[in-house]
């Protein structure tokens, strides 16, 4: 059982992540005593939730052939929407929360629709999503942050059980769900058939749209848990929270070498990508070094991370 | 498999040079570590506030570490749980929000380290405040407006970064101050986000829209100031609209003594940070502090 997870861990693209990921952390380790202490590991988990469950949520996109730029904007509206409905005098958080669930799906929805209905390349369809929906976080919050948020809210943010931050149960928990859901399911089969081959797909009958529309909406609802647990986090729903959250999560799931061009991808490789930025993230900062050099070094990995991905195919070939 | 260890080999010397430009923790004798999360490092008074900080940081031998939180309150609040697991003696925190920088401050007070909040203010109150009462600059930015207008004419409000202390301060006190002046009409506001180029674009609409009818405009700070004293001069309106804003930064400074803009108010970011870190320094050698909170008064500069 643990052979072949090493196994499968080595021959997978995932396998080069985690090694570099191993390294890093010793590298950083050797250079502050402060990296690799419980707390600090509890921050990086802490921080790194929110792109996680985004970058989750995205794997499903990426796998099916597809992108999804719209997720940093979702989160925007779903936090706003949770945080409206989560005011300290009148809120409910058991309304707010599933309010803004519903909210991510059916913005995912309505990309997952336009994109089946008009065949316009999925790019073209999330990037005005993005602009529609920052719009629209702007106008119910009134461009405003949304703030003086319940105590219950808080705690999904700022509260822990047993000494872990619920954030990282979070985490946990979708990442739990989303493997499952990929590996051991006939939706997550389909949504690599259709990424591998549409067409091969369609004619095998894979009702090819309605899984397409299931991907974006499972992205909506995703990117509606991070807006959920950001603006608990900062205990204000803000319009412009999450600005350029989707870059992030898509580097996470590309660097865990889920491929561009669809097909193949795992989640445990977004994972390991997510606390590959969050671990070089966090190093840097212990390290002092400017916040401005931690950006060009992740856009260096990122497109490191795609040379590899294109490298490894051609040999397969 | 042997090429993936290669270019992960490559992903690693890539980070590797990054990793050397890090300071190495220095052994032997312990300075004191004080940790700096500022607003945003585009904006020159929260620049000059950062110097003043490594000036005097520097003149009482503290190691400062300044980081940008480039306006993002969750950028923030994880700078300072990162502040917290390097075991900082101290923290300065120059809020990004009001509210939604709050749980920065509270987690410092949690983890037992003293935290100082310089120009802006937050929701948790911190160990130790120190700016200027941004109500009080509004007002004295109104009231010039209405001696320049002899009480009477329209004003036009560009507003900062909405949810900000001093962008709610600087509302509320120009509120206040409007009030004395039944002939003083505020025709609109806006934000411009503390921006210049954000605010030259806002001006530049409003031009269109209310022309001539403009009288004043104050903004809540310089940057926006001189983009809407640009978008007036682009308009050849610069003569006929006063022009206040607010913090004194050098820009502004030169377009006032130019006669290009009205006047700025003045807020002194050199006092501001030298007092924060004199505060911070004090908490780490756990004195008890006369003042909690230190208040740097405004002044009005019009190029004399």
């Amino acid at each position: 059982m643990i052979k072949k997870w090493k196994d499968d861990l080595l021959k997978s693209q995932s396998g080069g992540i985690f090694i570099a990921l191993l390294v890093i952390c010793f590298l950083i380790s050797t250079q502050t005593s402060r990296f690799l202490t419980e707390t600090n590991l509890m921050v990086i988990l802490n921080q790194v939730s929110v792109n996680a469950i985004l970058a989750f949520g995205v794997t499903f996109v990426i796998i099916s052939g597809g992108i999804d730029l719209s997720l940093g904007s979702m989160l925007a509206v779903a936090g706003v929407v949770a945080a409206m409905y989560s005011k300290s005098e009148d809120g409910n958080i058991w309304i707010a929360l599933p309010l803004a669930l519903i909210v991510g799906a059916l913005m995912g929805a309505i990309n997952g629709w336009i994109i089946v209905l008009s065949k316009v390349p999925p790019f073209i369809v999330t990037l005005g999503s993005m602009t529609i929906a920052r719009g629209l976080a702007l106008i119910i919050s009134d461009g405003r942050p949304v703030s003086d948020l319940s105590e219950s809210f808080n705690f999904i943010g700022n509260g822990d059980f047993i000494g872990i931050p619920i954030p990282i149960f979070f985490l946990l928990i979708t990442f739990v769900f989303c493997t499952i859901l990929l590996n051991k399911t006939v939706f997550g089969r389909y949504v690599k058939a259709i990424g591998g081959n549409e067409t091969a797909s369609f004619v095998a009958g894979i009702p090819v749209d309605r899984i397409k529309c299931w991907v974006y909406i499972l992205s909506g609802i995703f990117a509606a848990i991070g807006g959920i647990l950001l603006a608990a986090r900062i205990n204000t729903g803000q319009p412009n929270a999450g600005l350029g959250f989707e870059l992030d999560a898509i580097a996470a799931v590309i660097i865990g070498g889920t491929s561009t061009r669809g097909g193949k991808g795992s989640i445990i490789g977004t994972l390991l990508g997510v606390l590959f930025i969050g671990v070089i993230n966090n190093g840097l900062d212990l390290m002092n070094v400017s916040a401005y050099w931690q950006q060009v070094v992740m856009g260096g990995i990122i497109i490191l991370a795609v040379v590899i991905d294109r490298f490894y195919q051609n040999i397969k070939k | 498999m042997k090429t993936g260890l290669k270019w992960s080999g490559l992903i690693l010397l890539a980070t590797l040079f990054v990793f050397s430009c890090g300071k190495k923790e220095k052994d032997g004798k312990k300075k004191m570590v004080i940790g700096v999360s500022m607003l945003s490092m585009q904006n020159e008074f929260i620049q000059k506030v950062a110097q003043s900080l490594e000036k005097n940081a520097e003149a009482n031998q503290v190691e400062l570490i300044v980081i940008d939180a480039e306006r993002s309150a969750l950028k923030q609040v994880e700078q300072v749980e990162n502040f917290i697991s390097q075991q900082v003696d101290a923290i300065i925190l120059n809020p990004c929000e009001f509210d939604a920088s709050s749980p920065a401050v509270l987690k410092a007070k949690q983890a037992g380290i003293p935290i100082v909040n310089v120009n802006s203010s937050t929701k948790e109150s911190p160990n130790a405040w120190v700016g200027s009462d941004d109500k009080e600059s509004a007002k004295m930015a109104i009231d010039f407006i209405a001696k320049k207008l002899n009480g009477k004419g329209n004003i036009l409000m560009i507003q900062g970064y909405m949810g900000q202390a001093a962008q709610i301060d600087r509302e509320a006190g120009a509120m206040v101050a409007l009030k004395n002046y039944p002939g003083l009409k505020l025709m609109t506001s806006q934000t411009g986000e503390w921006d210049r180029a954000k605010s030259m674009a806002l001006m530049e609409n409003w031009i269109q829209s209310y022309g001539t009818q403009i009288n004043a405009v104050f903004a809540q700070n310089d940057e926006m100031g001189l983009g809407a004293m640009q978008a007036l001069m682009d308009a050849k309106m610069k003569d006929k609209v006063i022009v206040v804003s607010v913090d004194g930064i050098g820009d502004a400074m030169k377009a006032v003594k130019a006669k290009k803009m009205d006047a700025t108010i003045i807020q002194d970011a050199e006092n501001q940070g030298k007092k924060a870190m004199e505060l911070a320094i004090q908490l780490i050698q756990k004195k008890t502090l006369k003042e909690k909170s230190i208040q740097i008064p405004f002044q009005v500069y019009v190029g004399n």
